[in-house]
């Protein structure tokens, strides 16, 4: 946010519409705050309607009042003018970089191009039956839980005098998402006439706001909850339901009027095709996110395209509000008044030297690179996250990174060697993000270096070139040590992994060169790791003192 | 169009403090960050990596990575070692401010190795007489903390949370027995070691105990809530422990398990497999003649039997902040009856009955480093709103 350009930066335009991905209320509310915040918003939806909402019990603990308001954000969306919406419109195609998105949307077969500065996706959890799982069909008397809470809002009086029996976090592993509907139900009955409620569960998943309060509540009123390991029994119309209990040593039968099955909450099967053309992480459960703490909460591996609410994990939404807060954080710094000041060398393509061989496109975690119209590669700087995987990857040498190009680190590795040191040298290339901190925190609190050890800083490990380690060795260096983030930990995911190749390529050639393998190792670690670093380097001293010092540091 | 820059006091420089810090300096603000100890980063900066052959996703890392951000943006003004003492509205607000008196929460050194700039520790020295060898650049108490008058646009609240006293529990003897340990304890211990030592001979512990839901849905006590962490650090230093040493012999005594995290059934699973799943919380627990510990449960059968261990960890919860009946009387905004300050507002978890004011990370309620910095990101978000800062 800073207006002193130097020599270095360079001012340039972004667009600064938005494309919102979902027309739930999440969706909408997102559309809402960024339409609020000054931009032009666009949401698509591939149902008829915006403001459906289509996964039950979403708004469960919602009162009349939140409800109002959420049909009060669905109406002011509709009228607002910065605010377009597309229904019955699905994403198609995707190109380009942050700031200069080309979108593809196809609506009802007609194809709309437009540009956008950001991508938010905001679609919505599915649902699925999961009776089969306790080897059960729903039928009059064995309901799936939307099926319950519909007969609840509607048909109460039904209930009067009846034995509801819930079976839950038998079928799946559950979790306070689930929780919460089934105590909810229970929470209504327990107010109905001479009406009796069991809950099977395993795990009772009260890892939430309110929870334990209302697990407390209904036990009070008379709801018998059963943990149990496995489902209870049940027969197949559903008319018993039993347990052996080892603490009574004997079999538990109740027979209920209504068994209510749980229900599986899982991410929309939409996530997968969205992944593919936006070029972004699937994480795990077809959730839109990898389970990356850098990532948290709502960034995705790409600049500019952001996952909030049940997109990128269960979440209800009082949880997606906290998501598109942040999003609508995220969006203006990123597009700020449609102008950005960049950095004209974070990553620089020698388009003379390269051989349009697409690695560099293959390899950046981050989708930074792209074609243009001369058909020639481009790094955005604004998705750039200036790792250097692309620059060690790149067969020709052509991309520079910043003050991490190679002549600079090759000088700074020969001006770390003095060559006839007694000491063992000891070179430790170390990723900014963890390792560095790292061996700061390890010198502050004086805990025991070897003499001879030289860090030298990478962005991240995946900017450390073979060529590096092997300079490093041609100089004399007596141990080599590649630190790098922990396996999931890498800001820029794969930096890590290209790390460890790399440690094994050269582990391969030192051993044709006749040098030590043990010489050079590869290690992960965090950034508040101070004590281990500490040991590593010392092991790696205590190693190289048993060696000898190497054959090349004359 | 520039307007004057908004001031913003954020209360706390726990992760959530940190982090709403940040986010709105990104965003041109400036903060005004007050925190009663002598070091940033609250309880989570002292929280070790659980990582095991990858990341567990615990987050202690996240906040090495704000504290730099924070101590390197010149739009944020860190106040350490000092109180609030006053909050006035007329329009803005004004906060009167003034040293602290008690910094060193749970430290027991004269010196305190805190965190400051470039994430390298703040030596700061409680009594200089009883202090030998002082670390280069250290500081003493008496320098640091700031008395006088602070006018703000609006306040974030973010003074988070206190671990469950184990000492309550007075059958675990917590403190009586030295190898009953908290996880906090057990946090800090492999922090400092890179594994598990016993407190009392410094040995690795072969048989170690987690008894969870320490303080948390406890009836007894009143405390009707999960702590929302204790299944997911329990288990994740469980299975570090098991890393480093796979004969270790671990048993978890539980109610419930939670989900915690992203994808958290997967781990749970992993867990199955080489922890021991006891579903009782025990009551009793007596040392042995070989420094051992005798832990009284009911297993599955309903029998009542003693087991013995090296090591107990007693995974304690998180309980309102010690200065909540305070500053809810300085801000004017109410508690819930659990006493933190939770918001009733089921689409903005940050807003108060105050207009101005916004909680941030446990203050509001239990939550872990991930769910600490999304609420944050949120409460500066509400906080630009509230301002009307434009893009």
């Amino acid at each position: 946010m800073t207006n002193n350009i130097n020599a270095d930066m360079e001012k340039i335009a972004v667009n600064t519409d938005v494309l919102v991905i979902g027309g739930g209320f999440t969706g909408i509310n997102t559309a809402s705050e960024i339409a609020d915040s000054g931009y032009k918003v666009v949401i698509i939806e591939e149902g008829a309607n915006i403001g459906d909402q289509k996964t039950p019990g979403f708004l469960i603990g919602f009162n009349e009042k939140d409800r109002n308001r959420l049909q009060g954000i669905v109406d002011k969306v509709v009228a607002d003018d910065q605010i377009k919406i597309l229904t019955q419109t699905r994403l198609s195609g995707a190109k380009g970089v942050p700031g200069n998105f080309s979108i593809s949307l196809s609506k009802n077969g007609d194809i709309i191009e437009q540009k956008f500065g950001a991508v938010v996706i905001a679609t919505e959890l599915s649902v699925k039956n999961l009776n089969e799982k306790y080897g059960l069909s729903l039928s009059k008397n064995v309901l799936a839980q939307s099926q319950f809470e519909e007969l609840l809002n509607t048909n109460k009086n039904k209930l009067i005098n009846k034995t509801v029996v819930f079976l839950a976090g038998l079928g799946q592993d559950g979790n306070p998402l689930v929780t919460e509907r089934v105590m909810r139900s229970v929470f209504k009955l327990n107010e109905i006439d001479n009406c009796s409620t069991y809950v099977y569960t395993d795990n009772l998943k009260v890892a939430a706001d309110g929870l334990e309060k209302l697990y407390k509540e209904t036990r009070d009123k008379g709801t018998i909850y059963f943990k149990l390991k496995e489902s209870p029994n049940t027969n197949s119309d559903g008319t018993n339901v039993s347990f052996h209990d080892p603490i009574l040593k004997c079999e538990i039968s109740v027979v209920p009027d209504i068994i209510v099955v749980e229900e599986a909450l899982s991410a929309d099967l939409l996530n997968e095709t969205l992944a593919d053309f936006l070029q972004i992480d699937l994480g795990p459960l077809g959730f839109l996110q990898k389970n990356n703490v850098h990532r948290f909460p709502v960034r995705s591996n790409r600049e500019g395209i952001f996952v909030v609410g049940a997109a990128r994990d269960l979440n209800n939404l009082p949880m997606s509000c906290t998501d598109i807060a942040n999003t609508v954080l995220e969006v203006k710094i990123l597009l700020e008044d449609g102008k950005k000041i960049v950095s004209k060398n974070k990553a620089v393509i020698d388009t003379g030297k390269c051989t349009f061989c697409l690695t560099c496109y293959r390899c950046c975690p981050h989708s930074a690179i792209f074609w243009d119209k001369d058909n020639k590669p481009v790094i955005s700087p604004i998705a750039c996250q200036g790792c250097g995987i692309c620059a060690s990857e790149c067969p020709m040498d052509a991309i520079q990174i910043g003050e991490f190009n190679d002549t600079d680190i090759i000088k700074k590795i020969k001006s770390k060697i003095k060559p006839g040191n007694k000491e063992p040298c000891i070179i430790a290339f170390c990723c900014q993000n963890s390792a560095l901190e790292a061996g700061l925190m390890a010198d502050a609190f004086n805990l025991q270096l070897p003499a001879g050890l030289q860090i030298i800083k990478v962005p991240c490990a995946g900017k450390i070139d073979v060529d590096y380690i092997m300079n490093t060795f041609i100089e004399g260096a007596d141990g080599v040590i590649v630190m790098a983030c922990r396996e999931g930990n890498c800001k820029s995911e794969t930096g890590n992994i290209y790390a460890n190749w790399r440690v094994n390529d050269v582990h391969r050639m030192l051993d044709e060169a006749g040098i030590e393998k043990e010489r050079l190792c590869f290690v992960t670690l965090a950034s508040n790791m101070g004590k281990e670093f500490s040991s590593i380097v010392i092991d790696m001293e205590t190693k190289i003192k048993e060696l000898g010092l190497s054959p090349l540091n004359k | 169009m520039k307007t004057e820059p908004k001031k913003v006091m954020v209360i706390g420089g726990g992760i959530a403090g940190l982090t709403a810090a940040w986010e709105l300096s990104r965003l041109n603000v400036d903060v005004e960050l007050v925190e009663k100890t002598c070091f940033l980063g609250g309880h989570a900066i002292r929280l070790c990596c659980k990582a095991t052959d990858e990341c567990v996703q615990c987050g202690a890392c996240s906040v090495e990575d704000m504290l730099k951000n924070v101590v390197n943006e010149p739009k944020i003004n860190v106040r350490l070692a000092t109180e609030i003492k006053k909050i006035d509205q007329n329009g803005r607000f004004s906060v009167t401010l003034d040293k602290s008196l008690s910094p060193a929460d749970n430290i027991q050194d004269d010196i305190i190795k805190g965190y400051s700039k470039n994430n390298s520790p703040l030596h700061v020295i409680l009594d200089k007489n009883s202090c030998s060898n002082a670390p280069k650049g250290a500081v003493e108490f008496d320098k640091i903390g700031f008395s006088g008058n602070v006018e703000a646009d609006a306040i974030i609240l973010a003074s988070g949370f206190k671990p469950f006293d184990a000492e309550i529990k007075k059958t675990y003897g917590y403190t009586k027995f030295s190898n009953v340990i908290t996880g906090l304890d057990l946090e800090q211990i492999i922090r400092k070691n890179s594994d598990v030592v016993r407190p009392s001979d410094g040995t690795k512990p072969q048989k170690i105990a987690f008894i969870q839901c320490v303080g948390s849905r406890d009836e007894r006590l009143g405390n009707l809530w999960c702590s929302q962490v204790c299944c997911a650090y329990a288990l994740k230093m469980a299975e570090t422990i098991k890393y480093k040493n796979t004969d270790a012999d671990i048993t978890i005594f539980y109610m419930d398990i939670q989900n915690i995290g992203k994808n958290f059934s997967a781990f749970y699973e992993k867990c199955k497999s080489n922890l021991r799943f006891i579903r009782n919380i025990p009551v009793d627990v007596l040392p042995t003649e070989e420094d051992k510990l005798k832990v009284r449960y009911v297993d599955d059968d309903s029998l009542a039997i003693y087991e013995t261990f090296d090591l107990l960890v007693l995974s304690v919860g998180i309980t309102p902040g010690s200065d909540n009946d305070e500053l809810s009387k300085f801000l004017g905004i109410n508690l819930n009856q659990d006493g933190f300050f939770t918001s009733m507002d089921m689409l903005n978890k940050t807003s108060t009955s105050k207009n101005g004011v916004f909680i941030a990370g446990t203050a509001g309620g239990p939550k872990n480093i991930p769910a600490s910095i999304a609420h944050a990101g949120q409460a500066a978000g509400e906080v630009i709103k509230y301002l009307g800062v434009k893009k």
